[in-house]
């Protein structure tokens, strides 16, 4: 039905829940992303509510290079998000291990483990940033059910950031997971 | 009963939120992202060698060299602007956006090499005394 | 009180078609009066009806065997029983009723956290067994004091009718009675400061830790209906006596309003308590409202 189908994207983009998990991180993220729900920057005011289990949120934020010992639990917390789910990555640090670069103990960046929607730059981010990016993962979140996209994002071969996606040529070696709306032939 | 007089002061004082999606002003001395002017750049790489996460990116080729920043592994040490001789890149206030591909926001740019500044005439060095007599 | 009367009071008002709207109400109510109190802004108007959707959209894990069917079950007994409480409410003036109705609201009241409890142990995870402990903890507590309370309350008037109970004319004893119940209503109601089952720092959401998607959203309509289910009772009995039906109706309505605002101040300038604590206060401080309330109850039946 097309009013519950309108219905169910309004209601997704209108009440994001989230499940915040620590993937190694020094902490600055996950109190700046505590510190969005504070007076000031409020992220009540979109709906959000940070949940106490995975199974009751939408949104996962992950914050933190993810270690090698963070991995498995990050991969199992990431299954037992019940779809339609999303993933934001808080920080540079989960997008792309920052400082940590050549680190013995880290796995790499999240988006090798987990399909990710939106990375939320900053060292750490501002909670006004972190609101938008939940913003935009709610929107994605809606896209998703409007669009009738597969409820986990594909895995598509990289697509060179500056060329329009013309050509697959890349300038990064490893494959990364990206969710492109389809067009729909209309 | 202090809480009280909190709340009651709360409820009829309004909310202190800012309306999304209105973002506050922030400090003076916000460290946001690093801005890069070519025309002064020399092309010396101690920004690349100062960069405490590798964001900034430097392959020297011949006779140009191209020069990337990547402002989603940058952590916003400032320490490549305090190392930048001719002053081609600072800091402003700006916060990075939210993006939702690994490396939406690196830039780069390739400059050619420009030739060193011919020094001005030097001053003939003055000729040291012989037989060291104090002047 | 003859089949269609009862199935107008369940269905319609203050059944079903009322109910749901008006849990939905009053869960935003306590948000955004919270919210405020803290200097916030609060959801929207229409959260708690957009959560509920959203919820029906997501999917569930799995469910295997008998576990996993009294799993999906115990949400929609706490709803019935959540809404057949709400039904019984006698807020109009006329609406009937029979003998021995106050016993079947109290228990109608109970099984919602006799479901949470059985919930949270056949949901098989560990943080379930610990949430659902609290929770019967707090149970056994509030309980003690809820239920002498009430029936103090109808044992002096010699009624076990809730019609009878709302329609006749207040005694001092009564409102002794209304406070204990408001004194036991954020346990169970699960507010600060008695909020322990819900603790998510210390065990993930307790009893509802494996549940997702609509059985979710079945638990968070039974406690909207238990919002409205505790408040309609104390207003009930707290309201006076009107004999044209809106008015009573209204007068219902911004009794509980007023009710689920009180709930909220104290919910916003309290902080959870500890579980000893908590059962030290129920044992200690307000069962003397309780014993007090049964003593003027049997000086009252003396004398008449």
């Amino acid at each position: 039905m097309n009013l519950w189908n309108k219905l169910m994207c309004y209601s997704r983009r209108h009440s994001p829940w989230l499940f915040h998990m620590n993937g190694g991180s020094c902490n600055g993220c996950d109190i700046e992303l505590i510190a969005s729900l504070t007076p000031r920057y409020d992220a009540e005011q979109l709906g959000v509510r940070l949940e106490g289990s995975p199974r009751h949120a939408d949104i996962l934020c992950i914050t933190g290079p993810i270690t090698n010992n963070a991995v498995n639990a990050i991969k199992t917390v990431y299954d037992q998000v019940c779809g339609p789910k999303a993933v934001i990555a808080i920080g540079s640090c989960p997008a792309t291990t920052n400082v940590f670069i050549e680190s013995r103990t880290l796995a790499g960046p999240l988006s090798k483990h987990i399909p990710v929607d939106v990375f939320v730059p900053g060292c750490p981010p501002r909670p006004d940033a972190i609101i938008l990016g939940v913003a935009k993962a709610a929107e994605i979140l809606a896209e998703r059910a409007g669009k009738k996209l597969p409820i986990a994002p594909v895995v598509m071969p990289l697509v060179g950031p500056g060329c329009g996606g013309a050509c697959a040529c890349g300038n990064s070696a490893e494959a990364k997971t990206e969710e492109k709306p389809q067009e729909v032939a209309q | 009963m202090n809480i009280l007089a909190m709340l009651w002061k709360n409820l009829w004082g309004g909310p202190r939120t800012m309306l999304f999606p209105k973002r506050p002003v922030v400090t003076e001395h916000f460290r946001g992202q690093v801005r890069f002017n070519p025309d002064l750049c020399t092309g010396c790489a101690i920004c690349r060698f100062r960069c405490t996460a590798k964001a900034i990116e430097f392959k020297a080729g011949k006779g140009e060299f191209t020069w990337s920043y990547d402002p989603g592994q940058c952590t916003f040490c400032g320490r490549c602007i305090e190392g930048c001789k001719t002053h081609a890149i600072s800091q402003d206030s700006e916060c990075p956006p939210v993006y939702t591909t690994i490396g939406e926001l690196k830039t780069s740019y390739t400059l050619t090499r420009k030739p060193p500044a011919k020094p001005a005439a030097a001053a003939p060095i003055p000729a040291i005394p012989a037989s060291g007599e104090t002047k | 009180m003859n089949l269609i009367t009862a199935l107008a009071r369940l269905l319609i008002f203050p059944g079903l078609l009322f109910a749901v709207p008006a849990a939905w109400f009053f869960l935003w109510v306590e948000r955004k009066a919270v919210a405020r109190m803290q200097g916030r802004i609060g959801p929207p108007f229409m959260q708690p009806f957009f959560d509920f959707i959203k919820l029906l959209g997501k999917s569930t894990p799995p469910r295997t065997g008998i576990g996993g069917l009294l799993m999906r079950a115990w949400p929609f007994i706490a709803v019935s029983a959540a809404a057949g409480a709400v039904g019984l409410l006698p807020v109009l003036p006329a609406s009937g009723g029979f003998q021995g109705d106050l016993i079947l609201l109290l228990a109608l009241l109970e099984l919602p956290s006799m479901c949470i409890i059985a919930a949270g142990f056949s949901s098989g995870s560990i943080f379930g067994e610990i949430g659902s402990a609290r929770e019967a903890v707090l149970s056994v507590s509030y309980n003690i004091v809820f239920l002498l309370a009430i029936v103090s309350i109808a044992a002096s008037q010699h009624t076990f009718s809730l019609a009878a109970l709302a329609h006749q004319s207040a005694s001092p004893l009564r409102w002794l009675g209304v406070i204990a119940i408001l004194v036991c209503l954020p346990a169970k109601l699960h507010l600060n400061p008695f909020s322990l089952p819900n603790a998510e720092q210390e065990i993930y959401s307790g009893p509802m830790t494996e549940y997702a998607g609509p059985e979710l959203a079945m638990w968070e309509l039974s406690h909207g209906l238990e919002w409205v289910a505790a408040t309609g009772l104390v207003a009930t009995l707290a309201a006076p006596v009107f004999t044209l039906w809106w008015v009573a109706a209204l007068v219902f309505v911004a009794l509980c309003f007023a009710i689920v605002l009180l709930l909220s101040a104290v919910a916003a300038a309290t902080a959870r308590l500890q579980i000893d604590t908590t059962v030290r206060f129920y044992w200690q401080c307000t069962m003397i409202f309780a014993v007090l309330a049964v003593a003027s109850a049997l000086f009252m039946r003396l004398r008449a």
